[in-house]
């Protein structure tokens, strides 16, 4: 990675321009702008919509300090997006590896694009189809007890297990598509050298491949982490009783109450502090790499 | 064939034109309605089409909040919407809906005095909602879990029904819920922390929240559940239309009582196919056939209910004057009191965790 | 050696049991759709009821035209005009680079609940209004910063002498970038596709907030079904994407090795 700034400071903005335009300008209008029209309704006592009257205001965001619920379930947003990314990483990377290290030719293509394919589906309709699963009396309890001597009872339906593993399940294939483009990209004969120099295969692993393969795996890490943290339909569906967090909360405030100006201060809270943990997390896993 | 299209997409897109947006034509009645709840059902449609020459376009909204952000940021597009009595007031205030006009609907004089002359539907003299349907928001059993249905609210906080009670995911229903259960009005709440209290200890008792019907009867048919809060309306299409073992019971602490009707908004193209149309949805012919092919909540058309043999539910237990006396109507709700509510629910769920 | 052999078949178990946990749920949606319960009820009973009804459902059949639609055109031009960002982005050294690049995770970050809102009041405000375009409008911004993230990371591997050594022998600009670099970056070019399908193609929230009626696509079908009509047609049309893709997928890979050379 340090040859990239090796070619990087050969020309500046005006030859990047062309090529980034394009992309920055659709955001600009699509995403961008609106989000900068929800920051200043973050500010808003009211929606300026059919005539009701309004201020400027910072009470928005002093009720996120105002009141421990919401600080309560931001942190138990992050711990669930930390450990659906860990758990994804323990999973995914694993399977990149053998993916772009052990299989050869043509049913490695196929492999990778079944491993894909799963998320082309409705994320709703694969829910309800684990419920199935972890239900009490549904097809694992049934299956476990088949299967063992003694009788078990497995319910995971509405518990936080359930929703770490219905997100697992929609993000594993994040964690293996950008693993698998970085380890594919390192050449075999480095491994090979490395191992006739006498590394262990421990060794080789911790040296070469996962320094070499840390941009996919940071990606990768960065694609869930963020949207988990927001997320609340898994969390409504599989998780009952226990499947409130910050997502679910921003929800309410948009669906239920109509009070669109805290909704958006508490994503923008959200916002802030995912910025802040990636601007943290980003050297440390440089350096570690 | 489908290719036209794709090009034509792709060169909108190349051009940066502005939007397709459809607008509503002279002979088509855009409705604004729950999904599946009469308003779209094929044959209710194709009848009133051919009746009538005019074509029905629905369109859908899954909260009230929703609906109403739909007819703010669509002058002009809808011609009839289903709006919850209470929040009829706000609607008119914010000037989305028109007065209705009742001499040109002629089934509007069945429709029960109480009904027609509500104040929630009613301002100034003039009509601004056509009283539709009822129901309630009471319990429902598991038939297979009782050998008796009980009587009382009570039993939704007996220990042996732990980890296997649902209530809605759904803060004014919530409270509302725990008002009854205190012997409050649900109206005119005076003593939160009472409600805070029994909710509380309810908590620990519950499965999880539903928020759709389908949940519900995914539920009991799974075996999962053995009492929640639910529909009336719903209660009954799961068991006569889905063969469900649910039976709705109405607590004799009482239960929560809501009232659907139609509005004309502001700006409609087609008021007269809206009236048409209106006219239609409360007439007893189609309440008749939406109670025996789908089951439906209890038509606010007084001869429309009277056209259902005796012994149907929305017939005989509905219209039961005795359930008359112990349930009770929402009224509209202010945004402070829902924000309160709101914030009530989630500290309770976020206690809960 | 014994042992790699070892470890060459412990790998293939494991990426079979990694298959087998993403496809638990997509099976049983597939057996769903053949069951008679509306309700997923078991004990299983066969049914071909919901194919034969899903053939008369002509708005959900429209819907998933348009939601097939959009997602084509989505992943066209986000992975052309993402790929040449993220090729800007990592030849040129600029100021406000970094901001550039930190920029990409709002689109991410903020619920799609916000963002779709946002889009629903700003369209409206510059009267782009509601419809497909409006939805390809708001697809393709959510796009863009995951083709944008996916292909920086392969180019990350890529070797900047590899140009250079292109450009010395004569190569100008475009053809370094055809011939060298675009096909080094082409996994990741083709992964981006995928993930933007699949953000289009799954994509609810944002999709709600713009559709109008008989302009919508098949999330926001599944969606407003849920409430009260849900049917296992919607497994119905599920499975049948799910076998057509999964027929074209392998077809793909059998005739066209991507995936680069090594």
């Amino acid at each position: 990675m340090a040859a990239q700034s090796a070619t990087a400071s050969r020309s500046g903005l005006r030859s990047a321009l062309p090529l980034l335009a394009p992309a920055y300008l659709w955001l600009t209008v699509a995403i961008f702008l609106p989000l900068s029209a929800m920051v200043f309704f973050s500010f808003m006592t009211d929606l300026p919509l059919s005539g009701k009257s309004w201020a400027f205001t910072l009470g928005n965001y002093a009720a996120f300090f105002s009141q421990s619920l919401y600080l309560t379930l931001l942190l138990a947003s992050l711990r669930l997006g930390l450990e659906v990314t860990l758990w994804c990483i323990v999973i995914g990377y694993p399977a990149a590896y053998v993916l772009a290290k052990v299989l050869k030719g043509r049913s490695r293509e196929a492999i990778f694009l079944l491993v894909i394919l799963p998320f082309w589906s409705n994320g709703l309709v694969r829910i309800f189809s684990w419920a199935m699963v972890l239900r009490e009396g549904g097809i694992l309890d049934t299956a476990l007890n088949a299967v063992l001597p003694f009788k078990i009872n497995i319910d995971l339906m509405y518990s936080y297990p359930a929703v770490i593993i219905g997100l697992v399940h929609s993000y594993v294939p994040y964690m293996v598509l950008t693993c698998y483009l970085t380890l594919q990209a390192i050449d075999d004969s480095l491994i090979e050298a490395g191992r006739s120099l006498g590394a262990s295969r421990l060794q080789v692993l911790k040296r070469v491949i996962i320094p070499l393969s840390m941009p996919g795996l940071v990606a990768g890490a960065a694609l869930i982490f963020v949207p988990v943290v927001g997320s609340f339909m898994e969390p409504r569906i599989l998780g009952g009783r226990t499947g409130t967090f910050y997502g679910t909360v921003i929800e309410d405030q948009f669906v239920a109450v109509f009070n669109w100006p805290l909704g958006a201060a508490l994503s923008f809270i959200l916002l802030a502090v995912v910025l802040v943990i990636l601007a943290i997390a980003s050297p440390v896993l440089r350096r570690a790499a | 064939m489908r290719m036209p299209r794709l090009t034509a997409l792709l060169t909108a897109t190349a051009v940066f034109t502005t939007a397709l947006t459809l607008a509503a034509s002279a002979a088509e009645v855009h409705v604004l309605n729950w999904k599946g709840y009469g308003a779209d059902e094929p044959w209710a449609v194709a009848a009133f089409e051919k009746a009538t020459g005019n074509k029905v376009v629905n369109d859908f909204f899954n909260s009230e909040q929703e609906m109403l952000t739909k007819i703010r940021t669509n002058p002009g597009l809808y011609d009839v919407v289903m709006i919850n009595a209470a929040f009829n007031d706000q609607a008119m205030a914010e000037k989305l809906i028109q007065p209705i006009d009742t001499s040109k609907l002629p089934n509007y004089a069945d429709i029960s005095k109480d009904k027609a002359g509500s104040p929630m539907l009613d301002h100034d003299g003039k009509v601004y909602g056509v009283p539709w349907v009822w129901g309630l928001t009471a319990l429902a059993i598991n038939e297979k879990s009782f050998d008796n249905p009980p009587t009382s609210i009570a039993e939704m906080w007996d220990p042996k029904h732990k980890g296997r009670v649902v209530i809605r995911d759904d803060a004014v229903e919530a409270v509302q819920f725990g008002a009854i259960a205190t012997g409050q009005n649900i109206n005119d709440i005076k003593d939160m922390d009472a409600v805070k209290t029994k909710l509380t200890s309810l908590m620990p008792q519950i499965k999880t929240f539903w928020s759709s019907e389908n949940d519900w009867n995914q539920m009991v048919a799974s075996n999962q559940i053995d009492i929640g809060t639910y529909w009336s309306g719903s209660a009954d299409r799961a068991k006569t239309h889905f063969k469900l073992p649910v039976s709705l019971v109405i607590p004799r602490e009482g239960a929560v009582a809501w009232l659907d009707a139609f509005s004309i908004p502001v700006g409609s193209k087609n008021v007269e196919g809206a009236q048409a149309f209106i006219n239609w949805m409360i007439d007893p012919k189609f309440y008749v056939e939406w109670v025996t092919k789908v089951g439906a909540p209890v038509s606010a058309n007084t001869k429309a209910v009277e056209a259902l043999p005796q012994d149907a539910f929305n017939r005989k237990v509905m219209g039961d004057p005795e359930v008359a006396k112990r349930i009770q109507f929402q009224a509209p709700i202010t945004d402070a009191q829902r924000e309160a509510y709101l914030a009530l629910w989630q500290q309770l769920k976020v206690d809960v965790k | 050696m014994a042992t790699t052999r070892i470890l060459e078949g412990l790998g293939r178990l494991y990426i079979f049991l990694l298959l087998a946990f993403l496809y638990l749920p997509i099976i049983i949606m597939a057996l769903m759709s053949f069951n008679v319960s509306p309700f997923y009820q078991l004990p299983f009973e066969w049914t071909t009821e919901w194919y034969a009804s899903l053939w008369q459902n002509d708005q959900l059949i429209a819907a998933t035209w348009n939601s097939l639609e959009i997602a084509i055109i989505t992943t066209l031009i986000s992975v052309v005009m993402g790929s040449a960002a993220s090729l800007a982005l990592y030849r040129y050294e600029f100021r406000g680079k970094k901001v550039l690049q930190a920029l990409l995770f709002p689109p991410i970050a903020i619920p799609w609940l916000i963002t779709g809102t946002a889009m629903l009041i700003f369209f409206f405000g510059v009267g782009i209004g509601r419809g497909l375009f409006a939805i390809l409008l708001g697809h393709v911004a959510l796009a863009l910063p995951y083709v944008i993230v996916v292909v920086s990371a392969r180019l990350q591997t890529f070797a900047p002498e590899l140009e250079e050594a292109a450009r010395s022998l004569g190569a100008n600009q475009w053809q370094v970038t055809m011939r060298v670099t675009l096909p080094w970056i082409m996994p990741g070019v083709i992964a981006g596709g995928l993930f933007a399908f699949a953000v289009s193609f799954d994509q609810f929230v944002v999709s709600y907030f713009l559709s109008t009626p008989g302009q919508t696509t098949l999330p926001v079908e599944i969606y407003a079904a849920i409430r009260k009509g849900f049917t296992p047609e919607i497994n119905a049309v599920s499975t049948i994407i799910i076998v057509v893709s999964m027929a074209l997928m392998l077809l793909t890979a059998r005739f066209f090795k991507f995936g680069g050379e090594k």
